[in-house]
């Protein structure tokens, strides 16, 4: 009885009698939503013009914040050194076309996969050669990033806004509205989703596989830049953060690997709900760390019911 | 560049360190293999401990040409903090180095029980497991100059200003890495709690979630703690910092073991960390006799990889106490067994016999920078206190005098902890009779 009064009474009694700390466990699982879903979006966009489960996204993360200090360490400024790492992230993309992605053309998937895997165990070694493994700061204050709060006092609580969280959750929403807008009403964007529908009839109506590659994986490295910069502004930047990439498999799973909405969306509710999760029912039953396994089960449950993820296409295939 | 051209430079004579090891080792020359990690998710924590254990050497090579008589050669076998890498890399170091430093509470159990056999000392400061001390059980494992238990009491005694009674009533978080190194503390705090009346509470903090703790942190706003104790490793203790100050929790009720006390972590929320508190048994002392030959003789001469602003952090200069442990422990074994070219087991004599008082730390330049200790057949650790540093916006500054650990509630655990080992593991050696 204790049990199941745990389960379903105490939480939601817990949440009533404290309004002000369920909206602060919104927001925070809000913030770490739009996190996901910008980290998930580097893979979606990938495979959709690719196929190709980019296994790097999560070092380009690591790779393309610790560029950009290095340049402000160098005694760039800021708001330059950001065109110079996308410049660098530019240089990196057409490297990855040319060197590993062009001599693997018609390479069954798996193929490009490993690749990518090999991409990751190169920055990983570049970078720690270059920007050594130490814990740097993120340049945010230089970059014009608000680093106050905002306090409210709802139901005579308090509920603390960072003004960073708020700069991230406000530039997700710019870099993906762009990012859709230049999918669906751009030519270039049209031909990444014609190459995704089908890689030979775009060839045959002269879109050129090696340009949209390098366009892609670019777009990838300006996410990846954003990304770093907001959860770089949260904890400082190393190589650790490469494993929140992790932190967007489930959202793929949820949301479908090739639906930018579905990144989103997917994204936003498992950082929500993996939240909720914790603070009511992870913490007071089940000792914490909940986060770790629950946006997993919560995407293997999607799975039972929608194999291709709540947005994915549907693969149907005659035999 | 310069510097970029220099750690390649720095990282290719690792490697070509590795190859001519084998040729050193035939001139009276020593092997000591450090199980490093500049990679991965702790690299923050375990490169300027590195950086430090490294010069020392190079230093002593510089200088003295070695320890007495015997070149030293330093290795690393890096494991980023892996498992099954650090085990591996015990595997491949075994026969070459004469101890083994796996830098990591998982890698030290999980070689742990292999060293009765290979009689390889594993020398663990300041980490591992707790029951180490118990040297009877323990022939080969040290973990010296004080275990984290330890440092709980210690950091108890502090926070209860010398009164264990204050304690009583409140409430008390361990937001700890979910890692056996993260839940090493809890047997003792545990017991304490019942002893002493206060609600112990353990957060733990995943690997993916080190970087993202506002969970763990509204839990902490929810409980309303009177103290959180820190056992944070790596990216963690920014993490956690970042999330501290961002709720503004009472910097001066937040109090860290010795590794979530490092500069570099407290310097990415600067001024916000004021008050922030860590137990150390190392201090640095940029000063010293030691240092100052450092100084002069590897990072200015450009042997070191250390940043050069990172010369006085807690960190850099612990990871130079460090192999002055094993070195000592060399000289010792050098002095008792009149040999240049001291083997594996001869350390391990030396390590027990460790004398550091203040005459010989004086000596050897390195007054103030390790409270003196000794360690004995029985006793691996030494027990040797420790001092409460606090972080004042810019860097940590000493605020305790020298504080010492209760071994009357530490003993009988550490006692229970090596018989349970010794019989989970049976046949286990165990030297009753310390002989």
């Amino acid at each position: 009885m204790d049990l199941l009064n745990a389960i379903f009474v105490k939480p939601f009694a817990d949440m009533v009698a404290a309004p002000d700390f369920l909206l602060q466990v919104l927001w925070e699982g809000l913030v770490a939503g739009v996190l996901y879903a910008l980290i998930a979006l580097g893979f979606v966009l990938i495979y959709k013009s690719s196929r190709i489960f980019n296994f790097a996204q999560g070092i380009m993360v690591v790779f393309a914040a610790l560029t950009l200090i290095g340049f402000h360490e160098h005694g760039v400024p800021a708001l330059l050194a950001v065109p110079l790492t996308l410049a660098v992230m530019f240089i990196l993309a057409v490297a990855i076309e040319r060197v590993v992605l062009r001599p693997l053309v018609n390479q069954p998937d798996i193929i490009l996969f490993m690749a990518t895997i090999g991409i990751t165990l190169f920055l990983i070694g570049f970078g720690e050669i270059i920007f050594g493994g130490e814990n740097k700061v993120m340049i945010t204050e230089e970059l014009l990033i608000p680093t106050g709060s905002y306090t409210f006092e709802p139901f005579g609580g308090f509920v603390s806004i960072e003004q960073k969280d708020l700069t991230a959750v406000v530039g997700a929403v710019v870099l993906v509205v762009v990012l859709l807008v230049f999918l669906n009403r751009s030519k270039m964007g049209r031909a990444i989703r014609a190459l995704g529908d089908d890689h030979q009839a775009a060839l045959s109506v002269g879109i050129s596989l090696s340009t949209i590659w390098v366009l892609v994986w670019f777009i990838a490295g300006v996410i990846a830049l954003a990304t770093g910069i907001v959860w770089g502004a949260r904890a400082g930047v190393s190589f650790a953060l490469e494993v929140i990439a992790y932190k967007a498999l489930p959202v793929l799973m949820l949301g479908g690997l090739e639906s930018v909405s579905g990144a989103i969306i997917g994204g936003i509710a498992i950082g929500v709900l993996e939240k909720l999760f914790e603070i009511y029912w992870g913490q007071p039953l089940l000792g914490g760390n909940t986060e770790t396994w629950f946006a997993f089960v919560l995407a293997l449950i999607v799975l039972l019911f929608r194999p291709q993820g709540l947005f994915g296409e549907r693969i149907i295939e005659r035999v | 560049m310069t510097r970029l051209i220099s750690r390649m430079l720095l990282a290719g004579s690792l490697f070509g360190g590795l190859t001519l090891a084998g040729q050193a080792l035939a001139e009276d020359a020593i092997n000591v293999t450090n199980l490093s990690y500049r990679t991965g998710p702790f690299a923050a924590t375990g490169t300027p401990l590195m950086n430090g254990q490294r010069d020392y050497i190079t230093m002593l090579n510089e200088r003295d040409g070695g320890v007495g008589g015997a070149k030293l050669v330093y290795d690393e076998c890096e494991t980023g903090y892996n498992t099954e890498k650090g085990a591996e890399c015990y595997e491949k170091t075994k026969t070459t180095s004469i101890v083994t430093q796996p830098w990591s509470t998982g890698i030290t159990l999980q070689v742990l029980p292999k060293t009765n056999v290979d009689k390889v000392p594993i020398l663990a400061p300041g980490y591992g497991f707790s029951p180490m001390a118990d040297g009877k059980v323990f022939q080969w494992a040290f973990n010296p100059p004080a275990s984290y238990w330890d440092g709980a009491s210690m950091i108890l005694k502090n926070i209860s200003e010398g009164n264990l009674e204050n304690l009583k009533g409140k409430k008390i978080v361990l937001l700890h890495l979910d890692a056996p190194y993260g839940k090493e503390p809890i047997p003792l705090l545990n017991a304490y709690a019942e002893k002493y009346g206060f609600t112990l509470l353990p957060i733990p903090v995943g690997l993916k979630e080190m970087q993202n703790q506002s969970a763990q942190w509204l839990q902490i706003r929810r409980e309303r703690p009177d103290f959180v104790l820190m056992w944070g490793w790596g990216a963690m203790n920014a993490g956690a910092l970042a999330e501290a100050a961002k709720t503004k929790f009472p910097m001066d009720k937040f109090v860290g073991i010795w590794w979530s006390g490092s500069d570099a972590d407290l310097k990415t929320i600067g001024e916000a960390g004021k008050g922030y508190r860590s137990i150390s048994w190392s201090f640095p002392v940029s000063d010293s006799k030691v240092m100052k030959d450092i100084k002069q003789l590897v990072v200015e001469a450009g042997h070191s990889m250390l940043p050069r602003e990172e010369f006085d952090y807690v960190f850099y200069q612990r990871g130079v106490v460090i192999s002055m442990f094993v070195v000592e422990g060399i000289k010792e074994a050098q002095a008792h067994f009149k040999t240049k070219a001291v083997n594996a087991e001869q350390l391990r004599w030396g390590l027990e016999n460790l004398k550091l008082d203040e005459k010989r730390l004086k000596e050897i330049g390195m007054e103030g920078m390790v409270p003196p200790f000794s360690t004995s057949c029985g006793n691996h650790s030494g027990h040797s206190g420790a001092w409460m540093l606090q972080w004042d916006g810019a860097k940590f500054v000493k605020v305790s005098e020298r504080l010492e650990a209760d071994q009357g509630m530490i003993e009988p655990l550490v006692l229970e902890g090596a018989k349970k080992y010794a019989e989970s593991n049976a046949p286990w050696p165990v030297n009753e009779e310390c002989k």
